[in-house]
C-alpha cells in the first residue's frame, strides 16, 4: 500500500483490550485520511447520547494523507470525540510529531475508547501495543510529561494533557511537541479517561507511488511557497502579521469580549512591535517550510523565563484584545501557562473576557473573584485567571465550564455577555463586519470556528478560488460560499494539509500530488465530493447528538453595532442570520430545519449510518 | 563541499528528512535519513549531519571491520553491499551524525554534489560549506 499504513489500531482502556484491524481499501478512497476518517469513525463508534467525559465516548487520532511524506506543509493530524464544550462534534489539528509516529507505528487510525480506573499512558511501539501506569506523570506539565516519556522511551512522539484535562476543564487541549489540538475539549475526554498521554515509535516506511515525482512536485511548491509574500510575512510576524489591518482598516478585531471591533491598545501586541524583541526564531510544525510559529522568549523583568512557541494571531485577540490586555508580556505568560497547563488560549481568552464585562457591568464582584479587580486592562489579572481556570479554584471553577454554563450557572443577565456558538467561544474574527464568517460560525460543526471555513480570508479580501466581488457586509448569498469552503476545506484536514497554504494548492494542485504520492487521480470535483461526505457525516453526528436549528444561533452582542472603526455600524440581524441560514440549508441540500434528507445520503454514499 | 548547519536558524520542520530519506531509497522515512533534528526541549532544534572530515579524523572509516565505510573525492560514504549494521561507525564519530537503523548504517553522501536538504531548508539552518 502506497500513502498509507492499512491497519487501525483499537484500545479498550476499561477492559484492557487492543485490537488491530484492517482498513479496506475503498475506504480510502472515499475518505482519504484525517477528517475523513474521523467522521468515518465516530459515526460508527460514538453514539449520540453517550456523555462525552464517560467511557463510551472515543478518542480518535488520524494522521493525514500526505503525512510523512515530503509534500511541504502537509504534516496535520487530527484528534476527534464527541465534545464535552458543545455537546456534539469535536475535531482538533495539531502540527507535532504524533501523527507521524503513528503512521509510521502502522496505524492509519487510533480509537480509544473505555475508561481507565488509575492514570495510564499508552505506548505504541510499531507492533507492539501496551497500557502503562502513569501515575507518576499526573499532574505535571505538557512539557513535563513529554520530557519524562521521552527519558523512557527514546525516539518516540508524544501526545499528552497537562492538569486542565486532568481536571476535566471543558476546554482542554492536546499536545504534541508543543503544538496543541485546541478547540472542543478533548483534553478533557483523554482526561476523563484517565489517559495522561499516548506515545508512539514507528519505524517504518511511508511508501509513495512514484518516489521522483513527489520530490519533483516538492521542489516546486517548496520554490512556490519560498518566494511568496506569505512566506516574507509569516516568517517575520507569524500569524498575527495582519492584525494592525484587521483593526484600521476592517475594523473588525474583537475587543473588550466583543464591544469594539478596534483594540485601541494595539500597538505593543502587534506582532511589529514584539516579534523583533522577543523572537529569537521561527518554529514550524512538521513538515512545515512556511512556518508561522515565533520562539517567543521573555529575558527579564517579572515574567523573566517565559518560552513559548506564539504569540499566535487568534491568542493576541484572545487572551490580548479581548481582555482590554495591551501587555505583551503578559499575554505571552498566560499564553504559555495555557500551554503547559493544557487549556484552549481562545477558550479561555473568551471567558476571562467574558468575566471581566461582567465585572465591570456589576453582575461578577470582589466577592466572586477572591478579591481580583477584574476589569479590562488588569493584565496581570489575566495570567492570574489562567492559572485558576486550569487548577478550577474560585471563579476559575465555573469559567473552566466555558461561558455558556458559566453564563447559566450565575445568572443575574449573565447571558446577554456570552460570546458562543453552540457553546464553543469563538476565534478573533468580529463577524458583525464579515457577515460570511457569522454564518459559517453557525453552520460549523463544531461551533464557533474559523477553520472548518476559512472564508474569513474570502470575506475580509473579497475574493478567493472562484469567488470574488464577496461583500462581507452584506448577507447575500452566502449559503453557497460557506458550504463550497466548508467542502474545500475538509478535503485540506483529510491530506493533513496547512490551511495557510489554501492559496497555494487550492484544490487543483493536489492531482498530481495525490497522483505521486497514492496513485489517485482526483480531480477538483471529486475531491470536493469527498469534502462534501465528509462535512454531512460531521453534521450527521450532530444531529444524532440532539443539535436543532433553534439552538444554533450567534450570540447577543451580534446584534449590537460596531460602536467605531471602519465597520461601523454594522451587526448581523435576526432577519439576515435566519437568511443565511436558509441560503445554506438549500444550498446544501438540506431540509430548512437542516436534516438530511435519505436521497442526499444515499448519493454520497453514507446511507449505512442513517 | 559539506553541509553546514546553523542551529540557531532551525525551525524544527524536519523537511530535510523526509526529502533525504525520499531521494536516497524511495521511501520517507526520518529513520532512514542522513540527516537528523534533534529537538532539545522546547527550544532547541539541532541539525546533525556528517561534514566530511572538516570536524573529524574520519574515525567512521578507520573503526569500520567490513570496509563499508568508504571516501572517495572527498565524501565518505557507505557501501551497503558491506554494511552490516554492527554499530562501530556510529560509536566512533565524533559529531553524532552515523546512525544504525534496520542493520544499516545512515550517513550524508551529499547527494552527488547537489544536497537535497538545504533545498529544503527555507530558515537558513543548512547551507553548503567548503564549496
Amino acid at each position: 500500500m502506497v500513502c498509507w499504513s492499512g491497519r487501525l489500531l483499537y484500545v479498550d482502556l476499561s477492559k484492557g483490550e487492543i485490537k488491530k484491524e484492517e482498513i479496506k481499501e475503498d475506504l480510502y478512497k472515499k475518505y482519504l485520511g484525517g477528517d475523513g476518517f474521523g467522521s468515518y469513525y465516530m459515526n460508527k463508534f460514538v453514539s449520540g447520547d453517550t456523555d462525552p467525559l464517560s467511557g463510551d465516548n472515543a478518542l480518535i487520532l488520524a494522521p493525514g494523507l500526505l503525512v510523512g511524506t515530503p509534500i511541504p506543509t502537509a504534516g496535520k493530524s487530527e484528534f476527534f470525540a464527541k465534545s464535552p464544550l458543545t455537546d456534539g462534534w469535536g475535531e482538533g489539528a495539531c502540527g507535532g510529531s504524533i501523527g507521524l509516529a503513528l503512521k509510521q507505528a502502522g496505524y492509519d487510525v487510533l480509537i480509544i475508547k473505555g475508561k481507565s480506573e488509575k492514570p495510564c499512558y499508552l505506548f505504541i511501539d510499531d507492533d507492539n501495543v501496551e497500557i502503562r501506569d502513569a501515575q507518576h506523570l499526573w499532574g505535571k506539565t505538557t512539557r513535563e510529561t513529554e520530557e519524562e516519556i521521552k527519558k523512557e522511551e527514546k525516539n518516540c512522539s508524544v501526545a499528552c494533557i497537562g492538569i486542565g484535562g486532568e481536571n476535566l476543564v471543558r476546554y482542554a487541549i492536546i499536545s504534541s511537541d508543543d503544538r496543541q489540538a485546541g478547540r472542543g475539549g478533548l483534553g478533557a475526554v483523554m482526561g476523563s479517561k484517565k489517559l495522561k498521554a499516548i506515545a508512539v515509535r514507528g519505524s517504518k516506511d511511508v511508501n509513495l507511488k512514484d518516489p521522483s515525482k513527489v520530490l519533483e512536485l516538492t521542489f516546486e511548491w517548496y520554490e512556490k511557497m519560498v518566494n511568496s509574500q506569505a512566506f516574507k510575512d509569516d516568517g517575520l510576524y507569524g500569524s498575527g502579521e495582519f492584525l494592525e489591518w484587521m483593526n484600521r482598516e476592517r475594523g473588525t478585531f474583537p475587543t473588550r469580549n466583543w464591544r469594539e471591533g478596534v483594540f485601541d491598545q494595539r500597538q505593543k501586541i502587534d506582532p511589529y512591535y514584539w516579534a523583533p524583541r522577543y523572537s529569537i526564531k521561527n518554529k514550524a510544525c512538521i513538515q512545515c517550510v512556511k512556518p508561522c510559529g515565533k520562539m517567543f522568549v521573555i529575558k527579564e523583568g517579572k515574567y523573566k523565563g517565559t518560552k513559548l512557541d506564539g504569540v499566535e494571531y487568534e491568542t493576541l485577540f484572545s487572551l490580548g484584545g479581548n481582555c482590554g490586555n495591551p501587555d505583551i508580556e503578559s499575554v505571552a505568560k498566560a499564553n504559555e501557562l495555557c500551554d503547559l497547563y493544557g487549556i484552549d488560549t481562545i477558550s479561555a481568552g473568551g471567558c476571562i473576557g467574558f468575566a471581566m464585562d461582567l465585572y465591570e457591568n456589576g453582575i461578577l464582584t470582589k466577592d466572586d473573584t477572591e478579591g481580583i479587580d477584574l476589569r479590562f486592562g488588569n493584565s496581570e489579572a489575566v495570567v492570574d485567571m489562567v492559572e485558576k481556570i486550569a487548577k478550577r479554584e474560585g471563579l476559575g471553577n465555573i469559567l473552566a465550564e466555558g461561558v455558556k454554563r458559566a453564563a447559566e450557572k450565575i445568572g443575574k443577565g449573565a447571558d446577554k455577555y456570552a460570546v458562543h456558538v453552540r457553546g464553543m467561544e469563538p476565534p478573533a474574527y468580529d463577524v458583525r463586519g464579515i457577515k460570511g464568517m457569522g454564518l459559517a460560525f453557525l453552520t460549523s460543526p463544531r461551533g464557533a470556528c474559523h477553520l472548518r471555513s476559512g472564508a474569513y480570508a474570502l470575506e475580509l479580501l473579497g475574493k478567493f478560488w472562484k469567488y470574488e466581488g464577496v461583500d462581507r457586509l452584506s448577507s447575500k448569498n452566502k449559503g453557497r460560499e460557506i458550504a463550497d469552503m466548508e467542502n474545500f476545506m475538509a478535503i485540506y484536514d483529510a491530506l493533513g494539509v496547512c490551511k495557510f497554504s489554501r492559496g497555494f494548492f487550492l484544490l487543483e494542485g493536489f492531482r498530481e500530488i495525490l497522483k505521486a504520492t497514492a496513485g489517485l487521480d482526483y480531480d477538483e470535483r471529486k475531491l470536493l465530493e469527498i469534502g462534501e461526505r465528509i462535512c454531512n457525516l460531521k453534521h450527521l453526528f450532530n444531529l444524532k447528538c440532539g443539535w436543532r436549528r433553534e439552538q444554533v444561533k450567534l450570540p447577543p452582542k451580534i446584534r449590537i453595532p460596531i460602536p467605531e472603526g471602519a465597520s461601523k455600524g454594522s451587526y448581523i440581524s435576526e432577519e439576515e442570520e435566519k437568511e443565511m441560514l436558509d441560503d445554506y440549508f438549500k444550498a446544501r441540500g438540506w431540509t430548512k430545519e437542516g436534516k438530511i434528507p435519505r436521497e442526499k445520503l444515499e448519493a454520497l454514499g453514507i446511507e449505512e449510518f442513517l | 563541499m559539506y553541509v553546514k548547519v546553523n542551529a540557531d536558524k532551525c525551525s524544527g520542520c524536519r523537511e530535510c528528512e523526509f526529502v533525504c530519506s525520499t531521494y536516497h531509497f524511495n521511501v520517507s522515512n526520518p529513520n532512514r535519513s542522513g540527516i537528523r533534528i534533534e529537538k532539545k526541549g522546547l527550544t532547541d532544534d539541532i541539525p546533525h549531519v556528517c561534514t566530511h572530515g572538516k570536524d573529524c579524523n574520519f574515525e567512521c572509516i578507520d573503526a569500520c571491520k567490513f570496509d563499508a565505510m568508504k571516501k572517495k573525492d572527498g565524501i565518505v560514504y557507505v557501501d551497503y553491499d558491506k554494511c552490516v549494521g554492527c554499530g562501530a561507525c556510529e560509536r566512533a564519530c565524533p559529531i553524532n551524525a552515523v546512525w544504525i537503523f534496520e542493520k544499516k548504517a545512515y550517513k550524508c553522501d551529499l547527494c552527488q554534489g547537489e544536497p537535497r536538504c538545504v533545498k529544503v531548508c527555507s530558515q537558513g539552518a543548512l547551507e553548503i560549506g567548503g564549496a
